[in-house]
């Protein structure tokens, strides 16, 4: 059974996971119990929620900012898999994965209508929902090989971008170039609709790349759309490296998350389907490797990507085994994904040095495990609502991973910075000089 | 409308979308990717390809960074490595000719910003950042590191800072953006310590 999430649950839900990154998902249908702390957790941060709407719908600017990343980013990888369903025809999953999308529709309109007000909310929504009709209507001429529907649904979408970059420039005060916004949705529709044609010619490779590449753009816009809605006085301190690295670790995060997911159904969809998913995930995993050496150099970096990778592997070896109904391989992969758990927070903490504990990690990175696991469970049994339910939770709790992680780092980080300005001259005569 | 009603009609309007193609005398579609072979032998060779699946492993460090090079200034200087000093702040370089890489930091390519830093001037005459203050936006520079490639950069914005409000964030908070920040003493000259009051930074982004 689908749980009627709305959308401003949605968004309480998201800042109350960024609020505990350790509480496992709350009651979940079908799903494993979750250890007795993080229900607690969980309930613990329920019980909190109207404290955490109100501080959602006034957050702050970087709050703003940490939503439409998420959402935006979700979006785009929500339409790649709608679309990808249609053109795949896979009549269950498609008007599952259509509701899902529309879930997320509701949580951006909600979060348009709080930075831009409701005119302006009502006219995004309107253009969110014709955006995703005309894309589903590209997917439909990629499957039926009709040229003139595609073209059509081509003008459609396009027309649609111009539509999205007026209304941001009336809606932003000019602080967006109409021009600028129609660029980024022209750039959004164009991956989308060749991600389907990819994927129609089995060039899968191409598919998954441009999947990875929209979501990463459509989050990254996140940023802007946020920070359209402020005032330049309060846009001060908006775009600081601390918030760029928050950003950057969320995206890359989330996109771990989304990409395990996708890999665990191209399982399903054959070999071919599932190394270019995986390719994806190496990808993601070489990314957040770099960002790790960026912090923490490059002999830590090599330790990280060990233990990554090997939460990564454990991952698919139960992906592998729920595929092979094999029940004796899942058990020994849920069992090595424990000890994997407690190695990677291990390591975690020790590279913040202890500012987050190894315990709460620990669950965190079980109660992401458990998602993951417990999704494909569900896309296995061809219980798609509760499959996509446990995608969206999960992919809204690696937001908080994502800002517990950074907050720690930011704390290790900063006293080792060096202090002040450098003595790079000697003479003076520079000054005279250049007088 | 009701939230569960727009919801039902939206999975309506995908299911319409979905099997409408077949209707109206259009052209049935041929098999989709997905339902070419037998389901349960599509599964069968996914879970083998899962069971054999291997992360990426054995990270390499990008090579350190040896020489940089500014042809708009004329700055072509192999690299000291420089770290931090007893307290706590930058290192200077040790030759007024030679630039020097911030070691702990970054290495110039990879995600955050690589810093380098270099002299001004010294008291016979101008080092090997005298020029810099005169690099703008879209000036080309060049690392080369230690296995001989070349990474380039291009500049944003050239800026003075008092020493006091030195943004430290700015030159050295880890990001994961490959930049680069090159930086020398400018602005008034303080006899009495024998220091420049600012300091000269140059913002630069990689090239893709």
């Amino acid at each position: 059974m689908r749980s009627r999430t709305s959308p401003v649950a949605l968004v309480i839900l998201s800042v109350a996971l960024a609020a505990a990154c350790d509480a496992a998902p709350a009651g979940r249908p079908g799903s494993s119990a979750a250890p007795p702390p993080a229900e607690h957790a969980a309930a613990s941060a329920a019980s909190q929620q109207a404290t955490k709407l109100a501080a959602a719908a006034q957050g702050s600017p970087q709050q703003r900012r940490a939503q439409f990343e998420q959402h935006l980013g979700l979006h785009a990888l929500q339409a790649v898999r709608l679309m990808r369903s249609v053109v795949a025809a896979a009549p269950d999953f498609v008007p599952v994965a259509s509701a899902s999308l529309q879930d997320n529709t509701d949580a951006l309109s909600q979060l348009v209508t709080t930075a831009y007000g409701d005119a302006n909310g009502d006219r995004f929504t309107k253009l969110w929902k014709r955006h995703i009709t005309d894309l589903l209507a590209y997917a439909r001429g990629v499957t039926g090989k009709d040229a003139s529907a595609k073209q059509a649904s081509r003008t459609a979408l396009l027309a649609g971008a111009e539509a999205y970059g007026a209304w941001l420039a009336q809606a932003s005060s000019g602080r967006v170039k109409a021009s600028d916004a129609t660029a980024g949705v022209r750039m959004h529709v164009q991956e989308l609709m060749d991600q389907a044609d990819a994927y129609a010619a089995r060039d899968y490779a191409r598919a998954y790349r441009i999947e990875r590449q929209a979501y990463e753009h459509m989050f990254t816009s996140g940023a802007a759309l946020a920070k359209a809605s402020i005032t330049p006085e309060l846009a001060v301190g908006f775009d600081t490296p601390p918030e760029q690295l928050r950003s950057a670790f969320a995206m890359l995060l989330g996109e771990h998350m989304e990409l395990i997911i996708g890999a665990q159904r191209a399982t399903f969809a054959g070999a071919p389907e599932f190394d270019a998913a995986a390719a994806q995930v190496n990808a993601n995993t070489s990314a957040l490797t770099k960002g790790m050496a960026a912090i923490v150099g490059p002999r830590k970096a090599a330790e990280f990507q060990s233990a990554w990778a090997e939460h990564v592997e454990g991952l698919l070896a139960y992906t592998a085994a729920v595929a092979a109904n094999d029940e004796a391989a899942k058990a020994t992969a849920r069992q090595n994904l424990d000890g994997i758990a407690g190695r990677l927070a291990l390591y975690l903490s020790d590279v913040v040095r202890k500012e987050v504990p190894v315990e709460p990690l620990t669950e965190a990175i079980t109660a992401h495990d458990r998602h993951l696991t417990d999704h494909v469970d569900a896309y296995a049994a061809k219980r798609y609502d509760q499959a996509l339910q446990l995608e969206r939770e999960g992919y809204l709790q690696m937001l908080g991973v994502a800002n517990t992680l950074v907050g720690a780092i930011q704390k290790t980080v900063r006293p080792q910075l060096p202090v002040g300005g450098s003595q790079t001259g000697g003479g003076g005569s520079a000054h005279h000089r250049h007088r | 409308m009701t939230r569960g009603r727009r919801r039902l009609a939206a999975a309506v309007a995908a299911l319409a979308l979905l099997v409408g193609c077949s209707g109206s005398g259009e052209q049935r579609p041929e098999p989709s990717p997905a339902a070419s072979s037998p389901a349960s032998d599509r599964t069968a060779a996914g879970a083998e390809a899962a069971r054999g699946f291997r992360s990426v492993h054995g990270y390499q460090a990008t090579p350190i960074p040896v020489r940089l090079q500014i042809p708009r200034i004329g700055v072509d200087t192999s690299l000291d490595h420089l770290g931090r000093a007893p307290n706590g702040t930058v290192q200077e370089p040790s030759r007024w000719d030679v630039a020097g890489w911030y070691a702990p930091g970054p290495r110039p390519g990879d995600p955050g910003s690589a810093v380098i830093l270099g002299h001004v001037d010294s008291k016979r005459g101008p080092a090997v950042f005298f020029r810099l203050r005169e690099l703008r936006h879209g000036d080309q520079i060049d690392v080369t590191r230690a296995d001989g490639a070349t990474v380039r950069f291009v500049v944003q914005r050239t800026a003075k800072y008092d020493k006091r409000l030195f943004p430290t964030d700015e030159v050295y908070y880890p990001t994961l953006t490959p930049a680069l920040r090159l930086v020398t003493c400018g602005g008034q000259f303080d006899a009495t310590t024998g220091h420049y009051r600012s300091n000269i930074i140059v913002f630069a982004t990689m090239r893709p």
